[in-house]
Formats: structure tokens, sequence, C-alpha cells
């Protein structure tokens, strides 16, 4: 039997997890720090919460298999978007 | 046995699996899957061309980041309360799903307010969509996402109305649950807007 009390409880500590990671970013933001590290922890920051949210709140690690198909295959056809046009776009201006 | 029989005795496990799964969860997936190429394929666009050309910085630099984060924290907290409502109304507690859900819905809103009151403050200093390519994407992408809230707002509205008159229930919880897998989307869309369009 599923403990909804004991989901509730998790709930709410997933959110607090966001929201620090939220001002974990914001704080590394204000640090002025060099370009490249700053895109990697903001966006390596971002990553780890959509995780928290797909995972917790979407109930993805209870999924089927056949979810996961259906929202990973767009995902890597973005992924292999961007990648198949990054030599045209970026290193032929 | 033939060999067809003993294909169909083989993946009988695994079909039964598939057909477990409701038709609601798989259409609602399959909505999701065609957002994902939809925001994608903004933000790969908006990736490209900032990376191919110069002085997007500098135009970035006049967003408020501190709204921004406002935003952040006030839609990460509606993903809170949606996942609390569905949490209830699974215990069939109607009033406190209710509640939740109407949580959800004005947290919604003060999303939306927040980012009108960012716009107007944009478009008072002159910054219009055609200020420039960072200034069209600003306002293409967080005004398509603004969209996709205002229809969650009407979808999520409607679930409370039905929790308050008693329509929600008998069996009928699990469109609570695919309304929360939209409104969580949402969100996820966000956590990657913010520090494409405020933090870099």
């Amino acid at each position: 039997m599923i403990n909804m009390a004991g989901d509730d409880h998790s709930y709410v500590a997933i959110w607090g997890w966001l929201l620090g990671l939220l001002i974990a970013g914001v704080f590394v933001f204000t640090l002025h720090l060099a370009t490249v590290t700053l895109l990697f922890i903001i966006f390596g920051v971002a990553a780890i919460k959509a995780i928290l949210v797909v995972r917790n709140y979407m109930h993805l690690k209870a999924e089927h298999v056949l979810i996961y198909a259906i929202a990973g295959i767009p995902i890597l056809l973005v992924i292999g978007m961007l990648l198949a046009l990054i030599p045209d776009i970026v290193f032929h201006r | 046995m033939s060999s067809t029989a003993t294909v169909l005795t083989r993946n009988a496990p695994h079909s039964e699996g598939i057909r477990s799964i409701p038709i609601g969860k798989i259409g609602i997936w399959w909505l999701l899957a065609s957002e994902i190429m939809v925001f994608g394929g903004l933000i790969t666009s908006y990736v490209l061309l900032r990376i191919s050309h110069g002085g997007w910085a500098e135009q970035a630099a006049h967003v408020r980041w501190q709204l921004g984060t406002l935003n952040t924290a006030v839609l990460l907290t509606s993903s809170l309360t949606m996942a609390l409502a569905l949490s209830a109304s699974r215990q069939d507690r109607r009033r406190r799903t209710a509640t939740f859900l109407l949580l959800t819905v004005l947290l919604g809103v003060a999303f939306l307010g927040i980012k009108a009151f960012e716009y107007t403050g944009e478009l008072r200093e002159g910054f219009t969509p055609a200020s420039g390519l960072f200034w069209s994407f600003y306002y293409g992408m967080t005004g398509l996402h603004a969209l996709h809230v205002t229809a969650g707002i009407v979808v999520n509205l409607t679930f409370f109305v039905m929790a308050v008159r008693g329509d929600l229930w008998d069996g009928k919880q699990a469109r609570l649950e695919y309304a929360g897998l939209y409104w969580h989307f949402v969100d996820v869309v966000w956590i990657f807007l913010f520090p494409l369009l405020y933090l870099s």
C-alpha cells in the first residue's frame, strides 16, 4: 500500500531541494565567474532541477519503458538537430 | 506450438504491461513529446544563433533576473501544490484537493502577473520584440511559455470547480494526474528558459 503521507513529505523535501538549487544557481551567477564555468554550472543546476521534477513530481521513476521512449525520442531528436547544425551555423559564419 | 504462438506467449507479459498504461496517460505524454519538439527547436535556434552572433550578452543584461528568480520560485512552488493536490485526491481528501488546486491556480496567475509587470517595464524602456535578435527570442519564448501557463491555469481551474462540485471523484481522479503532468512539464520548460534568458 502506498504511504500517501510519506509521499507528501517527499514532495515537500523535493521542493526544498529545488528552491535550494535555484538560490545556488543565482548565487553563482552573481559571482561573475568565467563564462564557460558559469554556463556549465547554471545549466548543470537546471538539469538537476528538471530531473528532480520529472522523476518525482511527474513520477517518471515508476513509469513503463514506453513512456520513457515517448519522452526520450524527441529529446534525442532535439540534441541531434543541435549537433547537426553546429558545423553550419557556428563554424561557417 | 507454432512459431507465431510461441512469439505471442513470449511477448505476453510485456504486451500486458503496455496495456496496463491508461490510454489517457499515453495521450498526454504524446502531447508533451510534441511540446518538447516545439520548445526544443526554439531553444536550439536560440543557442546556435547566440553562439554564432555576438552582442547578445549586452542585450540580455537588461532583463531583470531578480523578477525571473521570483517567478521561478513561484512556478516551482506551484508544482509542489499540484503534486499535493494529486496526492490528496488519491486519498479521497476532497477539501484538501480543492485547496491545493486553487493554490496552484493562484500561483499560476501570480506567475503571469509578475511576467506582465516585467514586460511592461521592458517595453517602457524601449525593448520591443523588434529591438534585436535577443529580444525577439525573449518575447517569443516567454510569450509562448505564458500561453502554456494560461492553458494550464484554465485546466486546473476546471478541475478545481469539478472538485468543489463533487464531479472529480468516482474514478475520475486519473484526469488530475494528466493535468499535473502538463503543469509540471510547463515548470520544466521554465527551468531551462530561466538560465537561458536571465543568467547567461
